[in-house]
């Protein structure tokens, strides 16, 4: 069946499609550094999608649960018997994606007779100051991408950069605290999630009807689950809980 | 499933489950002496103390270790924060114990971060159970025996208990106090006595008044017992001491310690 290389080539284009169009209703998952240590924040509909890999580290993933459970446990074996045998300073996102998942996700990939991995991965390292925080996206492929201060994993390239762009524009440059980044997150991911129309917005941007854009608060936060964890720099052997004050008493 | 775990590192038959992943490699199952006869050098001897105070448990242990009559060091730590919520306070083989400690630590943290909730205490009591059970070749060799006290806050009711072990892992409940280590049998006395027949018993006892039994209790046992280290001395090496409670785990300055001690231990009669 894939005897000739075209149809090879031409199996990895359909999957590739296959995996974009399965994932593509996901709601993305944003990282931030902030002055206490690593945000990683996003909503979901049934199964959590933010997970404490090992002390400093932490995941966040879209996609297939089953699939994101896999290589969650694969990082959790690997990061604990690499910090129990060498030291846990010696575990870093670099080399849990460079020698762990990245080389298993590409095989999975590219092994066209078998079912694919549907997922995207974001890895996220707290450091003693936000400069030496890191964030890695993985994708189904095996690629890494390498961030710091603020990364957004989404189903497109096109909802990234948006959604990137939003935030760069409205969060403080730096030293930015939990309470000042947490209303930004919401709105912000109101206005990835809903139409203009839905948030009473005009084409520029503007509101127009500030009645919708409660009514779309109100929605993203009934329709959805919101799900924060904080990488704490001073405590990074357990993820805390961040809970978003609009969601409180919901 | 095409995403194989090829290595053996990620084959585990138990969820959650830290030390099947890291079995092969636990040393102490391949560690023989010559002939049978315990190996010279290995270091041992302590003193570990646990008692119930107003607020909950106050830990100590003494910082020598000893190879025969060697002393092999006097900064030993042998009071082991597992999490924040667990203690585990070493006697016997410190290489042995401290790999126990090392193997508990990730094994807590490995089952919270697998089954995405925290190892009930019952479960953390066994985990530590089923290590002695495992090092029991060790043990019977007569180099690798160790003998812990594991003090615990208990996730839903908030109380804070403490279970002492024999070197074979069986384990039990020590209601108010527990020891262990080559200097004990004189600190279990004096517990025993002060818990029975002083005006109040442990469990009454203020935060200071429990950290300064530990002192005296301490040096008592280096009094009697080469092969736990004194307190003060030519050095200013002190003990360990660390109180946990059903709100929080403290670990005892030694400036404090190093107070209490001038004042309450060295100069009194």
């Amino acid at each position: 069946m894939f005897d000739e290389p075209y149809r090879w080539i031409d199996a990895i284009h359909q999957r590739r499609d296959y995996i974009a169009e399965q994932i593509n209703r996901a709601t993305p998952v944003v990282g931030l550094s902030v002055r206490e240590g690593i945000l990683l924040a996003t909503f979901h509909r049934q199964n959590p999608k933010l997970y404490e890999i090992y002390d400093r580290i932490a995941m966040g993933g879209i996609g297939h649960p089953a699939d994101l459970e896999t290589v969650r446990e694969l990082l959790l074996n690997m990061a604990h018997v690499e910090g129990y045998q060498r030291s846990a300073f010696d575990v870093s996102i670099e080399r849990l994606a460079l020698f762990g998942i990245a080389p298993r996700l590409k095989a999975a990939f590219e092994d066209i007779a078998a079912p694919p991995l549907i997922l995207d991965v974001l890895l996220a390292e707290v450091g003693q100051s936000s400069k030496e925080d890191l964030f890695l996206q993985v994708s189904f492929d095996g690629n890494l991408q390498r961030s710091k201060g603020l990364t957004v994993l989404a189903p497109s390239d096109e909802m990234s950069s948006k959604m990137d762009g939003l935030l760069e524009e409205r969060l403080p440059p730096k030293d930015r605290t939990l309470d000042e980044v947490l209303p930004v997150l919401s709105r912000v991911f109101m206005e990835i999630l809903y139409s203009q129309e839905e948030l009473g917005m005009d084409g520029s941007g503007n509101v127009i009807t500030p009645d919708k854009l409660e009514e779309c608060k109100s929605r993203l936060f009934k329709e959805k689950s919101w799900e924060g964890v904080l990488l704490d720099r001073t405590s990074p052997a357990r993820v805390k809980k961040v809970i978003h004050p609009e969601d409180m008493g919901r | 499933m095409r995403m194989e775990n090829k290595g053996e590192a990620f084959s585990f038959p138990r969820p959650g489950f830290f030390p099947d992943l890291i079995k092969k490699d636990q040393p102490w199952f391949r560690i023989k002496s010559d002939e049978g006869r315990p190996l010279s050098g290995v270091a041992h001897g302590t003193t570990i103390l646990a008692f119930h105070f107003k607020d909950g448990v106050l830990v100590a242990g003494d910082r020598r270790a000893t190879a025969s009559n060697r002393i092999m060091s006097n900064r030993v730590d042998k009071v082991l924060e597992i999490d924040d919520s667990a203690l585990l306070a070493i006697s016997g083989s410190p290489a042995m114990a401290l790999e126990m400690g090392r193997v508990l630590d990730h094994s807590l943290k490995y089952y919270r971060r697998s089954q995405l909730t925290d190892i009930s205490l019952e479960g953390k009591v066994r985990i530590l159970a089923q290590l002695l059970k495992e090092n029991l070749p060790m043990a019977v060799e007569g180099i690798g025996a160790v003998a812990p006290l594991f003090i615990a806050r208990d996730g839903a009711t908030r109380v804070v208990r403490i279970f002492f072990y024999d070197i074979l892992g069986a384990h039990f409940e020590g209601v108010e106090f527990s020891v262990g280590g080559s200097g004990s049998p004189e600190v279990q006395g004096i517990l025993r006595y002060l818990d029975r027949w002083s005006p109040r018993p442990l469990r009454e006892l203020s935060r200071d008044e429990a950290i300064l039994l530990a002192l005296r209790l301490l040096e008592t046992a280096s009094y009697f017992d080469s092969a736990t280290g004194g307190v003060g001395g030519q050095d200013p090496i002190w003990p360990l001491i660390k109180l946990l409670t059903p709100e929080s785990l403290e670990t005892i300055e030694e400036e404090a310690i190093s107070t209490i001690y001038r004042n309450e231990v060295m100069r009194v009669r």
